[in-house]
């Protein structure tokens, strides 16, 4: 036993595994642990207790991601003035109480049970994957065992088979305790309830749904149950097949915004496997089928690791070394500068990169270039999150940390899919929902969350694509008519002639439920319902994804929220709020580091003398104080002739962006498109330069994700391409005269730091110290701001703004009768340039086409027949499926596959504020097809 | 004028007279829809929607005409 000789709760390292859960409690209690004092919490386990003072007490069915169980009897323990030996797991601390964890009587009831689980399993150590990292084998050591005093001649379930169907990992049905650990990870952490415990006594198993193979089971393969398993029952195939890791990294996710924490495990260079950290302060030890197994891309054949360049986009790609493609692209922008002017040339930043590749395009664009034609691939998901919170709230950013919904009473989910798109912040979500909390979805399709295990919506408003704007109007109607209002929080935080100019819109009868129900599809009783649910729960959170920002009113949609939440005094405390979920890992930080082209860092606007002067002043250089064009209008310009040269960073635009005939056009008619990515993509076919990226696995820096949560991005393994991407870009600004002499990317966001308020406070020493900061991270705020808007609002007032409804002009007609929207899936990313190239195809192979069984029928449709998608952009073909997930009337997709032509059908309507696409909402006519691809 | 040039415009009219129709707040619609032009367009668009509204004003609304005159 390794015991420390006086009790400091800072000593405490919560890195290892304390067995049980730490309670939240501000009452303490004082035990005796081996005759140690040790204060903890009140209803902290014994077992958690004795860990924290390194007295370390034998498990197996306990670990501190899962409540106590109670199930192993390894952790026995002795209680003075208490009978018997109770599990310490399932014992919590009182007062007073004086507990022995080694005790010759505990040894020896100790060694008996671990007699029994070795006397039925594997005595295969040395060949085991688990070798070495297995706690069975710890504890057989850890009690003493040296035989079997039984044999193991006797029944058991040696003979049982392996379950080879997922591929990411095996379950080995010989090797399991029947600890009923991933049972639990599978309800408590993940919360599928996919996993259950089949039969009685000996014949006890752990069974895939309905005893089928995981595959086809309803397991989500998030990998908690891996993660959880103490013996190598559950085990990953990488582990399998390259041996146990032997160094670890700790590094962040690069798919959704939630950002997860992982750490990197690897054999030398080669990742072995990806473990989610469990101080990680987005996902708490948690992750999904994307962050935990879908890495291989990084090394995936088709990664393109050299430089090329090509004259014309007819020629073949010649690769050459990096001085040669940094030439042959400067060369091309400078004449391009010459001929046509500085504002011939831009940028787009990407999501994907670190904030310091992404400060450092925009740089190069705004002083190198010498212009603010500087945009992001944030403009076709968030903009409107921007735009509209900082007109509301004054940030353009979500107002919460993750870890807040655990206070939610009512969390009304609109437009997002979270079990599918942000899973990790899901597996929260629903852990609440599960507590009590009340449930309403705003979504044209029953997403997972209206009814899964153990949850249910109260209210799904199934509305009609396009009219988000009208519901929420008509919700906020119902609080304003109905005497729902916090007078107090509004008369104290918002702006009282905005305030009394919104109440005299919202109460207009043309915003009530009964007007509007016409439009929007929803029952204005139902409505109703919602409303009054949402104003009266105590403490009420909104979470709102792309099905709210894409839209022709994608702003107003998110100033109406904000509208809603003020109103209702949910903003400023735990448990409340308006919470973007952002689409990719740094969303939320390519806008914070300046890549609108209106904006500097921390979104301040370029007109502003004063910030311009700043920046002007580090950069060394005169800065441009015009906004500069969007990525719309850059292509427009290209379509016309006046815009000739882009560099686009990790983005494929041509898959991407919507109206996809435009955007080839718009390429094609460019004198020098630069691609910076991992892959050849859709975009690379109309690049004259191709610059080679780098994966997450390779990067140096920092990710922002949807709750401001900086984190750390480290390099896990050597660079494939012989440069950091912020170093090739660098490059490409000192070809084009303009020197970015930086030595590390530590020192990139140390520049970030000296020229924003918001993140004064934050550098690669802070986050190493504390493992991550939510912007601000100042002196205010030196160790970051969890809830935003506490003691007021950032902009000062909270300012209400009217959202007359305005319809799309995208409506159905008799040509164009079905109106599709369009989303994600589980298993795949966006475009998919990721997630296609690992095993997760084996989920979704294809987009196919979700049609109301009514809608097929009346077309003469069937369940995966081929049919042909026309809308007002153009034409595709795609699988069918018939479902009752969405109403009649109503068609959906995917767009993670490019065959699948997704945006060649969406149109070029954007957001009236920020010309956000509206993905949406396209009107389609389906048509049996008797071929199959376009 | 050709037609790409035409998609160009097309896409600014659309754009000028979709902002009028939906700032958020409805007092003297011209001077945010003036607001919004200066904050995110750029000097070239706002003279080609100048030029519009000389050339074809009956594409755009009433509102951005107003906006127009005091940008």
């Amino acid at each position: 036993m390794n015991m420390v000789q006086q009790f400091d709760p800072a000593q405490v390292d919560y890195t290892k595994d304390l067995g049980t859960p730490g309670p939240q409690s501000d009452v303490k209690v004082t035990v005796l642990i081996d005759g140690m004092p040790v204060t903890v919490p009140e209803g902290t386990s014994v077992m958690r207790a004795a860990a924290m003072v390194g007295a370390t007490i034998p498990k197996l069915c306990a670990t501190d991601s899962l409540n106590a169980f109670g199930s192993c009897r390894l952790c026995l323990v002795e209680i003075e003035g208490r009978p018997g030996t109770p599990a310490s797991c399932t014992t919590p601390c009182q007062e007073g109480m004086s507990v022995h964890t080694q005790t010759p009587r505990l040894d020896k009831l100790r060694k008996g049970v671990m007699e029994l689980y070795i006397s039925d399993h594997p005595l295969d150590c040395l060949t085991c994957p688990a070798n070495g990292d297995c706690e069975l084998q710890d504890m057989a050591g850890a009690v003493g065992l040296r035989d079997v005093r039984y044999g193991m001649a006797g029944e058991n379930h040696l003979h049982k088979g392996k379950d080879e169907s997922n591929p990411y990992f095996t379950f080995d049905a010989s090797k399991c305790i029947v600890c009923s650990r991933c049972v639990r990870a599978c309800s408590e952490v993940q919360g599928t309830f996919a996993l259950t415990i089949a039969g009685r006594g000996f014949g006890s198993e752990v069974s895939p749904s309905e005893q089928q193979p995981f595959l086809e089971s309803e397991c989500v393969s998030c990998g908690a149950c891996v993660q959880a398993c103490p013996t190598a029952t559950l085990q990953e195939k990488s582990v399998i097949n390259l041996g146990v890791p032997s160094r670890k990294v700790k590094t962040t996710c690069a798919y959704c915004g939630v950002g997860c924490s992982f750490t990197a495990e690897l054999r030398g260079d080669e990742v072995v496997r990806m473990v989610p950290d469990k101080q990680g302060g987005a996902n708490a030890g948690h992750s999904c089928v994307k962050g935990r197994f879908a890495w291989g891309y990084a090394q995936h054949q088709d990664r393109v690791t050299t430089p090329m360049i090509r004259d014309s986009i007819q020629d073949e790609w010649r690769a050459v070394d990096w001085d040669e493609a940094i030439t042959f692209a400067a060369d091309r922008l400078k004449a391009i500068k010459r001929t046509h002017g500085v504002d011939a040339i831009g940028g787009i930043t990407s999501s994907r990169c670190t904030n310091e590749e992404v400060y450092v395009v925009q740089k190069m664009v705004r002083a190198a270039f010498g212009t603010n034609n500087v945009d992001t691939c944030a403009r076709v998901c968030h903009s409107p999150t921007g735009y509209g919170l900082k007109q509301t709230f004054g940030t353009s950013a979500g107002t919460q940390d993750f870890a807040s919904v655990a206070h939610a009473d009512m969390v009304m989910v609109i437009g997002a899919n979270p079990t599918d798109a942000h899973p990790v912040f899901a597996s929260r979500m629903k852990r609440r929902l599960r507590e009590g909390a009340d449930l309403i979805v705003i979504d044209p399709r029953s997403i997972d969350l209206v009814r899964s295990p153990h949850i249910h919506a109260e209210h799904h408003l199934q509305l009609m694509p396009g009219t988000n704007v009208a519901v929420l109007n008509a919700i906020s109607h119902v609080v304003a008519t109905e005497g729902l209002i916090d007078e107090a929080f509004v008369a104290e935080r918002c702006n009282a002639a905005s305030f009394r100019a919104w109440v005299d819109f919202i109460r207009l009868p043309e915003n009530s439920p009964e007007q509007l129900a016409a439009v929007t599809g929803v029952d204005a009783e139902s409505l109703r319902a919602a409303a009054r649910a949402y104003a009266t729960a105590g403490n009420a959170a909104i979470y709102y994804g792309l099905g709210v920002t894409e839209h022709s009113q994608g702003s107003t949609m998110v100033i109406a929220m904000a509208n809603l939440a003020m109103a209702t005094g949910n903003i400023g405390r735990l448990g409340v709020g308006v919470n973007p979920l952002r689409g990719q890992n740094n969303v939320q930080g390519s806008c914070d580091m300046g890549s609108f082209p209106h904006e500097f860092v921390g979104y301040r606007h370029v007109s502003d003398d004063t910030v311009r002067d700043q920046f002007s002043s580090i950069w060394g250089v005169m800065l441009r104080e015009d906004p500069g064009m969007r990525i719309p209008n850059m292509l427009d310009s290209a379509v016309s002739g006046d815009f000739k040269g882009i560099y686009i960073q990790g983005e494929d635009i041509a898959q991407s962006d919507p109206n996809t005939q435009h955007v080839a056009e718009a390429l094609t008619a460019m004198d020098c498109v630069i691609v910076q990515d991992l892959f050849l993509n859709e975009t690379s076919q109309f690049a004259h330069v191709f610059l080679p990226g780098t994966s997450f696995l390779e990067k140096d820096g920092t990710f922002t994700n949807a709750e401001r949560r900086i984190n750390r991005v480290r390099p896990v393994m050597t660079s494939r391409t012989g440069l950091s991407e912020w170093e090739a870009t660098c490059a490409l600004s000192e070809a084009m005269g303009y020197p970015m002499p930086y030595d590390s990317a530590a020192q990139i966001m140390d520049e970030i730091a000296a020229l924003t308020p918001t993140f004064a406070g934050v550098s690669f020493d802070l986050l190493d110290r504390l493992g991550s900061v939510q912007w601000p991270c100042n002196e205010q705020a030196p160790t970051g701001t969890p809830i935003m808007h506490k003691d007021g609002f950032v902009r000062g007032e909270g300012q209400f703004m009217t959202t007359p409804y305005v319809p799309t002009d995208e409506r159905s007609t008799r040509k164009f009768p079905l109106l599709l929207t369009t989303g994600r899936i589980l298993s795949q990313y966006n475009v998919g340039a990721q997630t296609r190239r690992t095993d997760n195809v084996v989920w979704h192979a294809e987009d196919v086409l979700d049609i109301h069984e009514a809608d097929a029928e009346a077309r003469g449709i069937g369940d995966g027949d081929w049919v042909e998608i026309t809308s007002r952009a153009g034409q595709t073909r795609m699988r069918v499926r018939i479902s009752d997930d969405i109403p009649a009337g109503v068609v959906y997709t995917t767009f993670h596959h490019p065959v699948s032509g997704t945006n060649v059908i969406t149109t070029d309507n954007s957001d009236w504020a920020t010309n956000c696409p509206e993905y949406k909402v396209t009107a389609v006519e389906i048509r049996p097809s008797s071929e199959q691809r376009a | 004028m050709n037609a790409s040039a035409d998609y160009k415009r097309q896409h600014l009219i659309k754009m000028a007279n979709q902002i009028a129709d939906n700032v958020p707040t409805r007092e003297d619609v011209p001077a945010q829809v003036s607001q919004h032009m200066r904050q995110f367009w750029t000097p070239e668009m706002q003279q080609t929607l100048r030029d519009i509204a000389s050339s074809t004003p009956d594409f755009l609304s009433e509102e951005v005409h107003s906006a127009l005159r005091s940008l």
